[in-house]
């Protein structure tokens, strides 16, 4: 198991995504050996109000020169990431990581990955192609969000895919860019065709992860799913942020998840 | 100057006066590489049941200022898989352990007491009698001065150790279930426990947390406890009070010791920090330096009222 530490960061850079997400360069002189789909609890300010540190997927870990850069992807959706979106750089906060586990980023012999992300559940997945891509493991890259506006990084999104000779799919909700609909119904429309994964990895909204649930157990895919749920505090003490796996047992998604295997989830994720 | 931190509550010594509360820290070793067990003054358990629960349904928890609510419902692995997983390696730390026992009916609480009484290395137990997240127990004994009375009793005869009770801040009287656990037997009291509460969704219309209302914790609480603690400590001076609610600094703690409290247990400030605890005992010290304070424990009941 890869230590956890509470690192003392500082707000290196701080960058607009699109009009409601940005990006967070947390920079620490200790090193972070975080895997895709990783996350960390980071503090967004001093004092009681927030009084909880945020619940974030690593996107990406950059060491150099005896410093680690860890980026953050964050949706600006309340107090708490306000508050983040407006530190300003050289700001300094604390950040819990790397916490849970990650996404199996071995290669399924014979077929290509199937990676899947619904808005800001980008980062995990983003992470894990770029490692897939280093290691040459082939995958397609399906990219929704609510409009075109609201997709990120789509262009670091089809540098990754393009180096191992994947596609990258984008949907938008709207149909201000890509293809018109969900993430999961381009995905469908593929697999339909023909197309067939040895494994999906998946990030977004809950919905989402539900629809991609029935999909991949109607078709007995092998599917990962990073959820997201209300998390205190991040190591296994608080017992908040508990998913129902499919034997009845509440497990504390930030030790045995955030990453889970469909196959493990209880009913309400295929209803 | 050498500050003595150590302290006592009823017949049980600690190095120091800052304890790990129930439900914040697992089963006393889940953040090792944080804060060790044994550097505490001692450790509650999560609340164990005869058997494991599985707890509310989810959403279990909401952020408010300067404060959470929490309805986890006593989610547990039972009291035979900590006495033969976690306590083990408790005992070879050396850390104080006391257990937070949860019944829905009072054999229950006597199945756990029992089960503990078999194991060596345990020193104490804090009757959890006011959660106010579970349908059945705690709450039913913690606000009715009678059954309170009869179940802190029917415990006390079923150990010689130290027995706490964790009072509710939902009773109709506090002073009176104070008196009643005391009447019962108990060496000491914990308070308060969580401030029932509840957040509401204006968009859906609905309570944020599936079980409807939960319980309040975090520095939003402290000036209620502290205010309890008072009010206890005045009503029975010569019971050991063990003072719990919101605290996150050693200044927090001093306060508490100020209005009557003994030892302190330090819970919600662990999730923003699992160093937490430790940090509070090295600022405790401090301030004793600071404030030329020779023993913690003189500081007890000391508030100067007006």
């Amino acid at each position: 198991m890869i230590a956890r530490r509470d690192l003392a960061v500082r707000v290196a850079a701080r960058t607009d995504l699109s009009p409601t997400c940005f990006r967070v360069i947390l920079e620490t002189v200790d090193e972070v050996a975080a895997v895709p789909g990783q996350f960390g609890m980071l503090t967004c300010g001093v004092g009681f109000d927030p009084l909880l540190r945020r619940a974030l997927s690593i996107a990406g870990v950059v060491r150099r020169e005896g410093v680690t850069c860890v980026e953050m992807m964050v949706k600006e959706i309340g107090r708490g990431t306000t508050l983040l979106r407006h530190a300003s750089v050289g700001s300094r906060l604390r950040l819990l990581a790397p916490l849970g586990n990650g996404f199996t980023l071995t290669a399924v012999e014979g077929t290509r990955l199937g990676l899947i992300v619904g808005g800001i559940g980008l980062p995990p997945v983003l992470f894990a192609a770029e490692q897939l891509a280093a290691r040459k493991v082939g995958f397609d890259l399906y990219v929704g969000a609510a409009s075109g506006a609201e997709l990120l990084e789509v262009e670091r999104c089809g540098k990754a895919a393009a180096a191992v000779g994947g596609e990258l799919v984008l949907t938008t909700d709207d149909g201000s860019a890509g293809e018109h609909g969900f993430v999961t119904d381009a995905l469908q429309r593929r697999l339909d065709g023909g197309c067939a994964y040895g494994r999906l990895l998946a990030c977004g909204p809950n919905p989402m992860l539900a629809a991609l649930t029935r999909l991949a157990r109607d078709r007995a895919l092998a599917a990962e799913l990073s959820l997201e749920e209300p998390m205190a505090c991040g190591v296994g003490v608080c017992l908040g942020c508990v998913v129902e796996l499919e034997d009845g047992r509440y497990v504390a998604s930030c030790k045995e998840g955030p990453v889970f295997s469909v196959d493990r989830l209880a009913e309400r994720w295929w209803p | 100057m050498n500050v003595r931190l150590d302290t006592t509550v009823g017949s049980l010594k600690l190095t120091n006066p800052v304890l790990a509360a129930s439900g914040t820290f697992g089963y006393g070793l889940d953040l090792l590489e944080f804060c060790p067990p044994e550097s505490l003054g001692g450790v509650v358990t999560k609340g164990l049941s005869p058997r494991p629960r599985r707890g509310n349904p989810t959403p279990r928890i909401v952020e408010t200022a300067a404060g959470m609510i929490n309805a986890i419902g006593l989610q547990n692995i039972g009291v035979e898989a900590f006495c033969r997983e976690a306590l083990p390696q408790l005992r070879v730390r050396g850390a104080v352990v006391v257990v937070n026992v949860f019944g829905e009916r009072m054999e229950e609480y006597l199945e756990v007491i029992d089960r503990c009484e078999a194991e060596d290395g345990l020193a104490g137990y804090e009757l959890n009698v006011s959660c106010p997240n579970v349908t059945a127990g705690g709450m039913e004994f913690g606000h009715d001065p009678v059954p309170l009375e009869r179940l802190t009793a029917i415990c006390r005869a079923a150990t010689r150790r130290p027995l706490w009770v964790k009072l509710s801040p939902n009773a109709p009287d506090l002073v009176a279930t104070a008196r009643a656990a005391v009447a019962g037997g108990a060496d000491a009291l914990t308070l308060i426990n969580t401030v029932r509460a509840m957040a509401i969704d204006a968009d859906t219309r609905r309570p944020i947390l599936a079980n409807g209302f939960g319980g309040l914790s975090g520095p939003a609480v402290k000036p209620i406890a502290l205010r309890m603690v008072w009010e206890v400590h005045k009503a029975v001076p010569a019971v050991p009070l063990v003072g719990i609610g919101g605290i996150e600094t050693g200044r927090d703690v001093v306060e508490f010791v100020l209005a009557g409290a003994s030892a302190v247990q330090v819970g919600t400030a662990i999730f923003r920090d699992p160093a937490a605890p430790l940090r509070i005992v090295a600022e405790l010290e401090t301030f004793c330096d600071d404030h030329k304070v020779a023993r913690v424990a003189e500081l007890t009941g000391g508030l100067q009222w007006r």
